[in-house]
């Protein structure tokens, strides 16, 4: 029998000691074991990323536009510089071997340990890559890491808007996408964000196994990065080129030109004008340079063909006549008593020219842009009709929702009951039937309707991209075209509007003479949109924002189209005297160059 | 020819067969814990160990462990002397003057000290009139606070605690009055506000961090989390020998001194650590029931002693490991890489085996009631 005295008192005490301990080791071991394993693997795996290198933009025969080139990055990880030094010697030493003041804020990050990396300074020069491995005993706890930089080639200014840009990816795009890592490249606008997924290509990732002290012990396993595709843009930079320089020499401080290849769709050039530099955008502008762009009235920051909304004017007529002669409103033979008014009641639509037109045809309404003409014919086809075509043509729809940022807007009686909550007039019809009122579109929008009276009615959709290398199967691989619809319209019908557009030209009346000059035939049509009404812009005609748009379209070569496009001088004042002669300057200078072949 | 078994069985097989697993134990862990960064200590560890074994197994048999009662006066001087001495010529190591360079062997006087302490206080209450007076008790606490204190300073507050505490437990078992005993507990107690105002920071910051050891997870808590991860992270069987990651890649601090145990719980799993908590439980427990068994006072008092400073250390040590109790520096019995701890600790194994001996010879048995009645 055991008393109960001071010996066995103790040893229950000890007893009792033994049972705490190993109750304590059964939860550590057994109920919390899995939890304490995968702390106690994070604590030695570490994930170091590769960064890939991105894809390579050339133009479509092949310039090379944008590329990599490596960088070294100075990271620290801040729980093992802090075990190491004191931070003023961590000052110090940055300071008198890689020439790097430490900020407050980087301090404090270290100091703290607030991350578990910290990148202290970026593109590191050869002297101080040098002096980081000489004295490599004094940065114990940083490494280099390669990150890629992008580089534009001086071509690359021209289409400034259409390559955009690259950046880190944010928190949220991060999350959103698991293949990225947080030094990756990624594409933040234009076709770098567009082709993102074929430029980026794949972050290589080692795990690898590391000591308290951040020094790796071994490779667990190993994925290389995998290259970005080449990606080859449908621009050719040559016509980007002398699109740019035609609006430098005209002294139109803002608009948009956009040409493209009327059978496949494909994007030859798209300026919008003024621009800026590429690199100096990605690497950083200083804060005047900032300045200077952001508060620019021209907006050269803006991409105005995909995200400026003007009213077309007399460009819109084309469209407006297929409609007419289609739905019968009107035959090509069909005369119509033009004046140099229309009234309706007691509002009064005039012509643009007050002489008037006389008995004329649908040839001679598109030659001479005649406007009490189209208010005519726009009010017999009825606004239906008008916007029936319009989203035949594919206005008001994003052909391609990669590419197209802001669409047309085609009013219509539902649209204005929506919006302005007022009721439809036979004066918006009259408006409308001039490109006038309520509608606007970009001058992306405009191509639309050029490509199809160019290639015979098909609504393709456009693109920017002509092939792309895939660096998986070593193939390149070409974007064929894709036909999103046919509009069935008559060829007498068609060949009718064409020959209008011919007649803008080289009609003895025609608002487009100055692309006589053009050594091939081509055909066009003008554009003046008002931007305020006559009397308004009476009163103040000298501000440049209160004059007219300029607009001109055109398809060359007239038979056989193989460039259709748009010219847009915003504020231009005149289609005719402004918009066509820098277009008839790009279109000289491409068949001078024997840039486009024509037989 | 000298029959290993045949002597074994004259003593205490249970006593000597769990020393010598522990010891085989120690050299399979210093391997381990310090395989990557001082590849040769296992080399140091085998030879103490081979001198440790040597001791527990021919010494018993050579000695008679009454003679230390004779001596323990000045084995206490010396100890004393050595803890001056260590303050003079001590090899700071860490910021603490805890060692004594021999040259071939840095010597750790604390560790002296505590085996001084206990036979020196199984002398002394041997041969005091018990109950223990409370005159005898302020002696014998004086005596024993000179230790406290130089160790105490070196700074070492857990090999300090450990010189002390088995003088007052064997105070207490030598049948102090017992108002006197919770009076003195009490009173520790309310002093203890100004004790803690006496604490080096360190030592104020590891008992901040036992307490909240997510305070401060880089800092001082450091060491008690990543113990926890270790051993929690060796689950039911550990991640196999050499595998640990959490001590290999220098996440575990200490880990062939204080945290070796965490090192077992990594490497072996809850296996072999509850089986090691079970050793140090059973050793002590047995030492404690070869103190009952002896008639001698001397020998029953340095039982005792023993029994509680190795079944002590190894708790509080484990308890360190695990989280228990804040980190205060006390390595484990037998484990822990320290040539003098493991020399001491075999030589009081040593004077167990050789007091149950000498009982065995002498054929004497239990009876409890004789000498001291609880």
């Amino acid at each position: 029998m055991i008393k109960f005295n001071r010996l066995t008192f103790l040893i229950l005490i000890l007893t009792l000691f033994y049972f705490a301990l190993a109750g304590r080791l059964f939860y550590l071991q057994i109920i919390k074991g899995e939890y304490y394993r995968e702390i106690s693997d994070k604590n030695y795996i570490k994930i170091f990323y590769s960064n890939p290198s991105r894809g390579k933009i050339y133009d479509r025969n092949g310039i090379l536009l944008a590329y990599d080139v490596p960088t070294y990055s100075l990271i620290a990880f801040p729980y093992i510089v802090k075990k190491n030094y004191t931070m003023q010697e961590l000052k110090e030493n940055l300071k008198n071997y890689l020439n790097i003041e430490l900020d407050e804020k980087t301090l404090n990050i270290i100091k703290k340990n607030l991350y578990p990396s910290v990148v202290i300074k970026k593109d590191l020069t050869q002297k101080d890559i040098e002096n980081f491995y000489n004295y490599n005993y004094l940065f114990n706890g940083f490494y280099l890491e390669v990150v890629p930089k992008r580089v534009y080639t001086e071509e690359a200014n021209y289409l400034a808007h259409i390559i955009g840009y690259v950046g880190y990816p944010s928190e949220k795009e991060l999350k959103k996408n698991p293949n990225l890592s947080p030094n990756i490249l990624v594409g933040k606008a234009g076709v770098e964000k567009i082709y993102d997924s074929l430029l980026r290509g794949e972050s290589g990732q080692k795990a690898v196994l590391v000591d308290a002290f951040g020094r790796q012990k071994k490779v667990l396993w190993e994925k290389d990065p995998r290259k970005g595709n080449d990606i080859y843009l449908s621009i050719d930079i040559r016509i980007q080129k002398i699109a740019f320089e035609a609006f430098n020499s005209s002294k139109h401080p803002s608009g948009a030109v956009v040409l493209a290849d009327p059978n496949t769709y494909e994007i030859l050039a798209l300026l919008s004008y003024p621009t800026y530099n590429l690199q100096k955008f990605y690497e950083g502008f200083s804060q005047e340079e900032w300045k200077e762009l952001t508060e620019n009235k021209y907006k050269p920051l803006m991409n105005k063909v995909f995200l400026g909304k003007y009213p077309p004017g007399s460009i819109y007529k084309p469209l407006v006549s297929i409609a007419a002669l289609e739905e019968g409103a009107i035959t090509p033979e069909t005369r119509i008593s033009s004046g140099s008014e229309f009234r309706i009641g007691k509002w009064v639509y005039r012509n643009w020219d007050k002489r008037g037109c006389g008995f004329i045809n649908i040839f001679e309404a598109l030659e001479t842009s005649c406007d009490t003409f189209f208010y005519q014919v726009g009010l017999k086809l009825g606004v239906e009709n008008i916007v029936k075509y319009s989203k035949l043509f594919g206005l008001g729809e994003r052909l391609n929702p990669d590419l197209e940022v802001k669409v047309a807007t085609i009013p219509s009686k539902e649209w204005k009951r929506k919006v302005l909550k007022q009721n439809w007039f036979h004066g918006d019809t009259v408006n409308l039937s001039i490109g006038q009122g309520y509608i606007t579109i970009t001058p992306f929008d405009a191509t639309k309707i050029v490509v199809p009276i160019a290639n015979g009615g098909y609504v393709l959709k456009p693109h920017i991209l002509k092939a792309y290398f895939d660096n998986k199967s070593q193939r390149l691989v070409h974007i064929n075209p894709e036909v999103i619809r046919k509009i069935n319209i008559k060829k007498w019908n068609l060949d009718a509007v064409r020959y209008g557009m011919y007649f803008v030209v080289y009609g003895p009346s025609g608002t487009a003479k100055a692309l006589k000059t053009v050594p091939v035939l081509n055909a066009g049509k003008t554009g003046t949109a008002q931007v305020y009404s006559y009397d308004i812009r009476k009163k103040r005609y000298h501000a440049w924002d209160f004059r007219d748009h300029a607009w001109f379209i055109d398809y060359v070569p007239y038979n056989k189209p193989k460039i259709a496009g748009v010219v847009f001088i915003e504020h231009g004042e005149s289609g005719g005297k402004v918009a066509a002669p820098l277009m008839a300057y790009i279109l000289k200078r491409i068949f001078k160059e024997k840039i486009i072949e024509t037989k | 020819m000298f029959n290993l078994f045949k002597k074994i069985k004259q003593t205490d097989p249970i006593v000597y067969l769990l020393t010598v697993f522990l010891l085989i134990w120690s050299v399979i862990n210093i391997y381990s814990a310090s395989y990557h960064e001082y590849s040769n200590l296992y080399i140091k560890q085998i030879v103490f160990v081979s001198i440790a074994f040597s001791i527990i197994t021919f010494l018993p048999f050579l000695i008679e462990y009454r003679k230390f009662g004779y001596i323990s006066f000045y084995l206490y001087l010396v100890s004393v002397i050595l803890l001056i001495l260590v303050k003079f010529f001590g090899v700071s190591i860490l910021g603490a003057k805890r060692w004594i360079n021999l040259g071939f062997f840095q010597l750790q006087p604390s560790e002296v000290a505590k085996f001084s302490m206990i036979i020196f206080s199984a002398y002394f209450i041997s041969n005091t009139k018990l109950p223990l007076s409370f005159k005898d008790f302020l002696k014998i606490m004086g005596l024993s606070a000179i230790p406290f204190i130089l160790i105490y300073s070196q700074p070492d507050l857990g090999s300090g605690i450990l010189v002390v505490l088995p003088v007052l437990v064997m105070v207490f078992l030598a049948k102090f009055n017992i108002k006197y005993t919770i009076g003195f507990v009490l009173a520790g107690i309310i002093l203890s506000p100004f004790i803690w105002t006496h604490l080096k920071d360190y030592q104020k910051n590891r008992i901040i961090a036992f307490l909240n050891p997510e305070s401060d997870p880089k800092g001082t808590a450091y060491h008690i989390i990543q113990s926890k991860i270790a051993i929690g992270s060796g689950m039911l069987t550990g991640k196999g020998y050499l595998q640990g990651s959490q001590s290999k890649y220098y996440f575990l601090p200490e880990q062939h001194t204080d945290f070796i145990y965490a090192t077992i719980g990594e490497e072996w799993g809850f296996v072999v650590s509850f089986l090691i908590l079970t050793v140090y439980f059973i050793l002590s427990l047995r030492i404690f029931y070869i103190g009952m068994k002896t008639n001698e006072l001397f020998g029953k008092f340095l039982c005792y002693g023993i029994a509680l400073i190795i079944g002590f250390q190894a708790f509080i040590n484990i308890a360190m490991n695990v989280g228990m109790a804040p980190v205060v520096g006390v390595p484990l019995p037998f484990l822990s890489y320290g040539g003098t701890a493991l020399i001491m600790f075999s030589l009081m194994i040593m004077i167990v085996l050789n007091i149950e001996y000498i009982n065995k010879k002498e054929g004497f048995r239990f009876h409890s009631q004789d000498t001291l009645n609880y």
